[in-house]
């Protein structure tokens, strides 16, 4: 069998879908962030694979490149966010962060 | 690549040199308690103003066009220096408010200034993209600054806890927008929006993969506009941080997200089939607005926290613009008019509401619940003054800016005809759900006596807050009593986009 694009985009796609749903259905700060990232990666291995079936100005792939500098620097922040959370109330759980509601 | 060519990024890059050059003042700068500050925010309003001024001095130029290496990537015209104006606009008032605010409540750090100037760099960035990388670029680099600028009170759980949330939730938006442009690259095998446009006008993109890229680009930037039902971030982010800092982000952040919103829509997806009222985005857009105005001016009826209540009256104010979304297709220039006029008028009512906020707090005796405002009107009039124009623009009474902003957004919606007549009447009603809590505000000010054992808002002194409201209170009305020439400038960088 022919490896195709659309494998490639199903591979994307469930990844895509196991990261969206650990983001939604885990509690652990940590673990969302993780869910973050591994959607984000998802993003850039449809990226790389769509550059290798249309090559043209290899536009996906330096949009990969782009993805992996900003994903670093988002971690930064959002790892100082959830430190600043830890501090003031000694968990890393979602669930405890409740002061603000409706 | 020459020199003069740059000149069309000169307001980007004014804002980075300036936020560079304040990093370097505020670290040099005499510190302790007896040291005489630095002005950082003069110094960070004089940078947004310059590269507001060099926004204009390009319109006066004549011709917009820029060489091709910078519109494939940042658009150069009329509307993206209309956003420019509007976005350094609302900067300033933030940061002259911050200016205050920070000096009172005892957390003046300088990191502050330049996060916000990088913010407003990526908010300009974002609305003057015309690339999907510039797209994504753009609105994480004003959303890193946002995220930590929300978290700026690291005392503070409700802080701490707005920015988790607007991290999380704005994280998880930004990975499924960029999972659409990757679709839609796949789709069409563009990321440049006008390439992206052309592929589905010619009909050679995979259908299927278009309209799943678009919709969960939408989804993102519905996230970002705090559209319902993607609107829950909203009110713990606005509510946890700072004032001024909701202030920037009611302001300069919703219109940067609306301005690619336009773009994109505009110039990537107008073709007949998927601009179509019945089936194309339009619908999904009527329906974004209907819930969103009625879901936010209901939410904002029961708040008991102005601050609050401001958070789900902007998710409120989005509704409106949103219904000239709807009808982009079939009133091209007049809706994008009617958007732009929108946002400006927006902006300066906003920073006129949040300023009062901050103007009726003092050290220790913030202001934030409707309890606080208890006859503040009939201890300090002049204080109460802003606060009144303030909520009658946000409700859109006439003279003020409010009232011409709604006006066109709803006459656009009535000209589209059919089934958007329905869509600007739902509108006309639920601001009348808003001029119930807006005027609740003028009443707790005049008619209302604090509770006993209640503390008591004093009112702030502070130079920077009072120019701001100054300001902002000219636009406010200047905009509602003589908007043609406003509307003039809109309409003139409308008819280059569509």
């Amino acid at each position: 069998m022919e490896l195709g694009l659309g494998h490639f985009i199903g591979l994307a796609s469930l990844l895509f879908g196991i990261g969206a749903v650990g983001f939604l259905v885990r509690r652990n700060l940590l673990i969302q962030l993780m869910s973050i990232e591994l959607m984000l990666n998802a993003v850039n291995l449809t990226l790389i694979a769509i550059n290798r079936w249309m090559p043209g100005n290899h536009a996906g792939q330096v949009f990969a490149f782009f993805n992996i500098a900003i994903a670093a620097a988002g971690a930064a922040v959002g790892l100082a966010i959830v430190i600043s959370v830890f501090r003031l109330k000694k968990s890393v759980q979602s669930d405890s962060v409740d002061l603000l509601k409706h | 690549m020459t020199a003069a060519d740059m000149l069309y990024l000169a307001p980007l890059l004014c804002l980075v040199a300036g936020g560079l050059a304040i990093m370097l003042v505020d670290a040099f700068a005499p510190k302790g308690p007896n040291a005489q500050r630095a002005e950082l925010a003069t110094l960070t309003t004089v940078v947004l103003v310059a590269a507001a001024g060099l926004s204009v001095a390009l319109w006066m130029k004549g011709s917009t066009r820029g060489p091709e290496w910078i519109t494939s990537y940042l658009a150069t015209d009329r509307v993206a220096l209309f956003f420019d104006v509007v976005i350094c606009g609302g900067t300033a008032f933030a940061v002259l408010l911050a200016g205050g605010y920070l000096r009172e409540h005892e957390m003046e750090r300088g990191e502050f200034y330049p996060l916000v100037l990088f913010s407003a760099f990526g908010a300009i960035v974002l609305a003057r993209s015309t690339d999907m990388l510039t797209v994504f670029i753009g609105l994480e680099t004003m959303s890193l600054g946002v995220y930590s600028l929300v978290a700026f009170r690291r005392t503070s759980p409700r802080s701490a806890e707005g920015a988790l949330k607007y991290f999380l939730l704005g994280s998880f938006a930004a990975a499924i927008l960029l999972f659409g442009a990757a679709l839609l690259y796949g789709a069409t095998g563009h990321t440049d929006l006008a390439g992206i446009g052309a592929a589905v006008k010619s009909g050679h993109a995979d259908t299927r993969l278009t309209v799943i890229g678009l919709l969960l680009l939408l989804v993102g930037l519905a996230f970002k506009v705090s559209a319902v039902p993607f609107h829950q971030w909203t009110p713990d982010a606005y509510e946890g941080a700072i004032t001024p800092v909701t202030a920037f982000m009611s302001v300069a952040v919703k219109t940067a997200a609306f301005a690619v919103l336009l773009r994109v829509l505009v110039v990537a997806f107008s073709d007949p089939l998927t601009a179509s009222v019945s089936t194309g985005w339009p619908a999904v857009f009527a329906a974004l607005a209907a819930l969103t105005m009625v879901v936010g001016n209901l939410a904002a009826a029961v708040q008991t926290s102005v601050k609050r209540m401001l958070a789900y009256s902007s998710i409120a104010h989005a509704g409106y613009i949103l219904v000239a979304f709807v009808a982009l297709p079939s009133q091209g220039e007049s809706a994008v008019t009617a958007v732009l006029f929108y946002l400006a008028a927006y902006t300066v009512s906003n920073a006129l509401a949040f300023g009062s906020l901050i103007l009726i707090g003092s050290r220790g005796r913030e202001a934030v619940s409707y309890d606080d405002l208890a006859g503040i009107g009939r201890r300090n009039p002049l204080v109460a003054l802003p606060f009144i124009l303030g909520m009658l623009s946000l409700m859109g009474f006439p003279p003020t800016a409010g009232f011409f902003a709604k006006y066109y957004v709803f006459s656009v919606a009535v000209q589209a005809g059919g089934g958007m007549v329905w869509l600007a009447v739902l509108g006309v009603l639920s601001s009348v759900i808003g001029a119930y809590y807006y005027l609740r505000v003028v009443v707790f000010m005049f008619m209302k006596e604090p509770k006993e054992g209640q503390t008591i808002a004093v009112p702030m002194k502070s130079g920077y807050v009072v120019i701001a409201l100054i300001l902002s209170a000219y636009f406010v009305l200047r905009m509602g009593l003589a908007p043609g020439a406003y509307l003039e400038w809109a309409l003139e960088a409308a008819k280059r986009l569509v």
